[in-house]
């Protein structure tokens, strides 16, 4: 079977190394022998309607709110998540699928709508530092990862987190951290997130391509391991 | 004279307990001596810096190497002494500690913290700050490029300073775009890959020409300094160092010029373990991590990855850096975060094993030549080692 990868402007939303997470998926795909192909969407080009799976990854204020623009002029992402395609969004890609988040002045304007989160503007400290998350569904094991953010998100009520903070603050209300919504995943874990937590990256890559073998990655297991050893101690 | 009193007492405490830190095998002694100096006198960096000349040298990558370079050029062209940071302690209490050394000469060249310039800009009223360049680095703790080219651009709006700044680098264009006198120099443009925005609109810059231009006048204005040559991150803040060298009244020819670009000086230093020699890399961000990578020959590799606070706490930006360089060499990773650095490699599809220690992973090689690639605080622990100190740890994981 094909896949296609769609990365979204990672020039603008790459900040932070979220681009790996794509070569992550790359190569967890190949390693099951799908037929799998990365189209990079740099400014200036149209989004792909018939992708996969599409990535977005954490930016800086002003990038994000470019993004942002270019994302609602487009469409394209709106058409292909309307039509079930996985979207894997970070950091403020997270905050960009929601219903509303601040511009670089503050101000709240309409995110794409693709879950039903609002970000806020908030006046604290920005949330720095390691997260551990522990997710319940989909069989997932504790995640880790390095939160970086100013906003604040709340999930509406029907909308399920990816997981509930251990420890750092995550979405920053109840607990909750990040949102897995059908088949869209957003989160506030870099690291990059796929590269920390190869069964999220696995969950990933189900929702597009149906159930798979396992992959035996014993550096990828050793690693995302290793990082939940030292932060929780078990 | 209270005041005088309490500088001199300050500083001779500082001094003491400078002398004292280094005895018990606690490190080099600055840190320590200029928390002391400024716990007794919170004014002793502007009363250190009065009636000196002073150059602060600040910006991502380069600033120790490039302070050093500047003095030395300083004393060999100016024919003065210049008192000077020797080993990048660059926050307030290093940077205490090196206005009170003795002697306490006319020419002061101070390396700065990026986030602590604008303070230290009104603290020591510099006659010129070099900006290097300024990209991804410690984003956990600078959280985004531009908030430090923001930050800049807020503390840079009188006209009692000369800035020397790399040009080509739009985040440094817009830290001194309210500045009053500014030499930019340019070396003929080249994309940066932390800018597709413009830091001052957040427009998509345009840099179909190799350079960049925006709607809102952001990189219009000319250089004063045009370089054609195409030359490397260390050769280019040499270049700035010699202009900044030009502004405090060295007098440098043209062919001089050309000889100390040729000869910039580079971050490897060259360690020994298990009988071996390793010419080692400073490298500490996705940018110095292109260059290290640049200049790796040997076909056996160290990489040793930390992340304690200097650092950088979050290891992300590894996956910033193309490693296709390191294909088919033996690369051994060490350090704290060796795995992070190991995986990364490998979803490149580059063969790599892991060793505990940097000594460890040097044994693991029968032959020469090696070469490192290291973090900050792994640099720093190997240095010390060296000097047979006990390393100070910036910081848990």
């Amino acid at each position: 079977m094909s896949l296609t990868i769609v990365r979204l402007y990672h020039d603008l939303l790459g900040t932070y190394g979220d681009q790996g997470n794509a070569e992550i998926l790359m190569h967890r795909a190949k390693a099951r022998n799908l037929d799998v192909q990365l189209v990079e969407v740099t400014p200036g080009m149209a989004v792909p309607r018939s992708g996969d799976i599409y990535l977005l990854g954490g930016g800086e204020d002003g990038p994000q709110s470019a993004a942002l623009e270019m994302l609602k002029q487009d469409g394209g992402l709106q058409y292909a998540a309307a039509g079930g395609a996985t979207v894997l969004a970070i950091c403020a890609g997270f905050q960009i699928i929601g219903e509303s988040l601040p511009d670089s002045s503050g101000n709240a304007v309409a995110g794409l709508g693709l879950v039903d989160a609002h970000t806020i503007y908030d006046a604290s400290p920005r949330s720095v530092g390691e997260l551990v998350i522990q997710p319940s569904r989909g069989g997932l094991p504790m995640l880790t990862g390095f939160e970086n953010h100013q906003g604040l998100t709340r999930l509406g009520e029907d909308m399920p987190p990816l997981g509930l903070v251990q420890s750092g603050v995550g979405n920053g209300f109840s607990k909750q951290e990040g949102v897995w919504h059908g088949n869209i995943f957003g989160t506030y874990m870099h690291g990059p997130a796929l590269a920390r937590n190869p069964e999220l990256a696995d969950a990933v890559l189900q929702c597009a391509a149906g159930p798979m073998r396992p992959f035996n990655d014993p550096l990828a297991d050793a690693f995302a391991k290793e990082r939940r050893q030292t932060l929780t101690g078990n | 004279m209270f005041s005088k009193l309490r500088l001199a007492t300050a500083c001779k405490v500082g001094e003491l307990s400078g002398r004292l830190s280094i005895k018990l095998g606690r490190g080099r002694g600055e840190t320590l001596s200029g928390r002391v100096i400024l716990a007794l006198d919170p004014r002793a960096i502007s009363k250190l810096s009065a009636g000196r000349d002073i150059v602060l040298v600040s910006g991502t990558n380069g600033k120790t190497t490039s302070t050093r370079n500047l003095a030395s050029i300083l004393r060999d062209f100016a024919g003065e002494g210049v008192s000077t940071s020797e080993s990048g302690a660059n926050m307030p209490a290093g940077i205490a500690a090196l206005l009170a050394q003795l002697p306490r000469n006319r020419f002061a060249v101070v390396e700065c913290d990026e986030m602590y310039l604008p303070d230290m800009y009104q603290k020591l009223a510099p006659k010129v700050i070099v900006l290097l360049n300024l990209s991804r680095d410690q984003l956990h703790r600078t959280g985004e490029v531009r908030k430090v080219s923001n930050l800049w651009h807020q503390a840079f709006t009188n006209d009692d300073v000369t800035f020397v700044v790399d040009r080509d680098d739009p985040f440094l264009e817009h830290a001194v775009s309210q500045a009053g006198h500014v030499i930019r120099v340019s070396f003929s443009g080249r994309r940066h890959p932390d800018a597709a925005t413009c830091p001052n609109c957040a427009a998509i810059l345009d840099w179909s020409t190799g350079d960049y231009a925006c709607a809102c006048g952001l990189g219009a204005k000319l250089p004063d300094v045009r370089s054609d040559k195409r030359l490397d991150g260390p050769q280019r803040n040499t270049v700035l160092v010699i202009e900044a060298a030009r502004l405090m009244g060295a007098e440098i020819l043209a062919d001089e010029a050309t000889d100390l670009i040729n000869k910039a000086p580079d971050r490897i230093h060259s360690f020994s373990a298990g009988g071996k020699i390793i010419p080692t890399h400073l490298a500490k961000n996705p940018e110095s991590w292109r260059q290290a990578l640049g200049d790796v020959l040997a076909d056996q590799v160290v990489l040793s990855v930390n992340a304690r606070g200097i650092d950088g706490r979050d290891t992300s930006w590894l996956w910033d850096i193309d490693y296709a360089k390191l294909r088919g060499k033996r690369v051994i990773c060490t350090g704290e975060r060796r795995l992070d650095v190991a995986y990364r490699l490998s979803v490149q599809g580059i063969e790599v094993s892991v060793a505990s220690s940097f000594a460890q992973a040097v044994e693991e090689f029968t032959s020469e030549p090696i070469q490192a690639i290291v973090s900050y605080t792994a640099y720093q622990d190997l240095l010390a080692t060296e000097l047979g100190i006990t390393a100070g740890k910036s910081g848990a994981q």
